[in-house]
């Protein structure tokens, strides 16, 4: 009986005990950063890290004039470009809000670049090529969009490594602003979306039920939510690794916008809109369960973007589903080379040969330049949010 | 709410295992429990998951040991344990063409009061009981690779179930019983799937007993 007695106690005790220390399961994604300054920043340097919806013009020499990569440009950055740097994009405007310059910190073009050139050109300047993003570029992984058509898309890990190269280390004056991951969400994007029309066409030829075609949809969907989350954590693990941890003190890490809400994803199919969305949210997530807890802000641009969409006339835009660059005038204005009606070709300066814009588009109550990228005006929106939420911070 | 349950849980162990020096009957129970899930979930949520996605709970049979002791003359304190067995959850819904999305084994000790009708001597005593479940789901694994975790549970049970006396000692029994097991599932692959399930399991145990 003794025996029987002491497993019972044993049995409920054990019971008793896991019931104490079985709180509800943990879920990714819920906690926050936490212990970021507080006090107002003495600013000398705007250090971005991100794509190109942050470059300054990385890739310039694509569009030059001449043709053979010297200046002058027609395009450079990924909005309406207009002569004479007037088309500018939301780094520019807030690092004019602080009172700083910021340059590209590296230019150029199939397999030609340089760091820095605003150093070359005048040495008093080498403080200000902080801007990093550049169009296409990926958290980690070289391989770009555009690569191949020789845009450097220098990744973000090698961004930041280039920084400190240049720098040494961040210093309390670097107001850090890290943005990236939408090319590698449209990486995953273009892999779903290929292995979906393969999965739907053997499903309409009856090679395969409509239960197993959902069902390998499903997988194709975990596979790119898989390789979102990866690069996800590994920008986390960036940012606390090579940005934190070297010295960096007021860092904001901002989450992606949906880029199913732009006229790029009012294209796509209904069945392959929300996936887009579903990837984007699915980074979002991981990214923000790999800076919980660090002392970083979190600038929720996803929600700000959607209100932005939903809500135009609140930001001062009029359309935001037509690109404000005409793509048939950018075919022609680069010789049959863009076929996308890219931005980084379009230049809206009034009588010039070279104007790309579509007719009746207005680039300041416009939100879209081409099918994902914003017009000055839509960067407008993007820089008021972001110096909105910086004095929130307390930092400005 | 679960404090005062695991008080009156702490209380009634207390009471059962306090045994006097009293001959008071203990009887031992084998046999097989059928749960029986009729459950009730908020969907399956998260990112990449269908819109209208559920989950559904398959019924588990397994062997049963319980062990009931007389406290008064027609009242005993039973603890119903069982081989956990393992519970299997399918998709439903929108999307059933996803199939079995996790299995858990469910660990899940009874303590009823029960109130024994009849004289200690009749042969057939019906009798009916009281008391509180706790439920704990452990090595949960999902063919999808995801990382299961479910909250444990603290419910309130009830049983009706019939004692049939072969002689002094062996008999036979049989019960229907419910129990309050809600459960909050997480899991955790590429993105973070979401479910509270509240199972309101029906279960049938029959067996032999022997009293001493």
């Amino acid at each position: 009986m003794i025996n029987i007695r002491a497993a019972f106690v044993s049995l409920l005790g054990a019971a008793l005990l896991a019931a104490c220390g079985g709180s509800e399961p943990y879920i990714p994604g819920s906690g926050s950063p936490s212990g970021a300054p507080t006090t107002k920043g003495s600013f000398t340097a705007l250090v971005t890290f991100g794509d190109s919806l942050s470059d300054l013009g990385a890739y310039a020499p694509a569009t030059s004039l001449t043709g053979n990569g010297a200046a002058p440009y027609f395009g450079g950055k990924f909005t309406t470009n207009v002569d004479g740097n007037l088309g500018k994009v939301w780094v520019e405007n807030l690092a004019t809000t602080m009172g700083l310059l910021v340059t590209p910190a590296e230019v150029g073009f199939a397999g030609s670049s340089v760091k820095c050139p605003a150093k070359l050109a005048n040495a008093a300047l080498a403080g200000t090529c902080t801007a990093y993003g550049q169009g296409g570029s990926r958290v980690t992984d070289i391989n770009g969009i555009g690569r191949t058509g020789g845009a450097l898309t220098v990744p973000m890990v090698t961004q930041v490594a280039n920084h400190l190269a240049a720098f040494g280390s961040f210093k309390d004056s670097d107001l850090v602003l890290v943005w990236g991951g939408n090319n590698d969400i449209f990486t995953q994007f273009s892999i779903f979306s290929a292995a979906a029309t393969t999965i739907q066409t053997d499903a309409a030829t009856g090679k395969i039920t409509a239960d197993q075609a959902n069902k390998l949809l499903f997988d194709a969907q975990t596979a790119a939510q898989s390789a979102a989350k990866a690069a996800a954590l590994e920008l986390a693990a960036l940012v606390k690794t090579q940005i934190l941890a070297k010295g960096a003190k007021y860092v904001a890490v901002f989450n992606l916008p949906d880029s199913s809400s732009t006229p790029f994803g009012s294209t796509l199919p209904a069945t392959a809109r929300p996936v887009l969305s579903t990837l984007v949210d699915t980074f979002n997530l991981w990214l923000r369960e790999g800076v919980t807890g660090l002392p970083v802000q979190w600038v929720d641009q996803n929600t700000a973007g959607k209100d932005v969409y939903a809500n135009p006339a609140k930001y001062g835009l009029v359309n935001n589903s037509v690109p404000a660059c005409d793509a048939a005038k950018i075919l022609a204005i680069t010789s049959g080379a863009v076929t996308d009606g890219s931005s980084l070709f379009c230049n809206a300066t009034p009588g010039v040969p070279y104007n790309g814009l579509r007719a009746g588009a207005d680039i300041d109550t416009w939100q879209f330049a081409d099918g994902v990228h914003p017009t000055p005006g839509g960067h407008k929106v993007i820089s008021n949010f972001v110096t909105t939420q910086l004095r929130a911070f307390g930092w400005l | 709410m679960h404090k005062t349950i695991r008080t009156l849980t702490l209380l009634s162990t207390a009471t059962l295992l306090a045994g006097g020096a009293l001959a008071q009957a203990q009887t031992f129970k084998f046999g097989a429990i059928h749960y029986q899930p009729d459950a009730k979930t908020s969907g399956l949520t998260g990112l990449g998951v269908p819109a209208g996605a559920d989950v559904t709970v398959n019924s588990a049979t397994t062997a049963l040991f319980a062990y009931e002791r007389e406290i008064a003359p027609n009242m005993g304190l039973e603890l119903v344990l069982g081989l956990p067995p393992t519970i299997k959850a399918k998709a439903s819904g929108t999307a059933p063409f996803l199939g079995e999305v996790l299995s858990a084994k469910n660990v899940a000790p009874t303590l009823l009061l029960n109130y024994h009708f009849g004289e200690a001597s009749s042969q057939l005593r019906p009798y009916l009981g009281v008391g509180v479940n706790y439920t704990r789901f452990t090595g949960a694994t999902s063919p999808y690779g995801w990382q299961v975790s479910l909250s444990d549970s603290w419910g309130l049970a009830a049983q009706a179930g019939v004692n049939v006396s072969l002689g002094k000692q062996w008999g036979l029994f049989a019960s229907i019983g419910a129990a309050q097991v809600k459960t909050d599932l997480v899991a955790v692959g590429a993105s973070v799937l979401r479910s509270s399930i509240d199972l309101r399991p029906v279960v049938y145990t029959a067996g032999v007993a022997y009293k001493f």
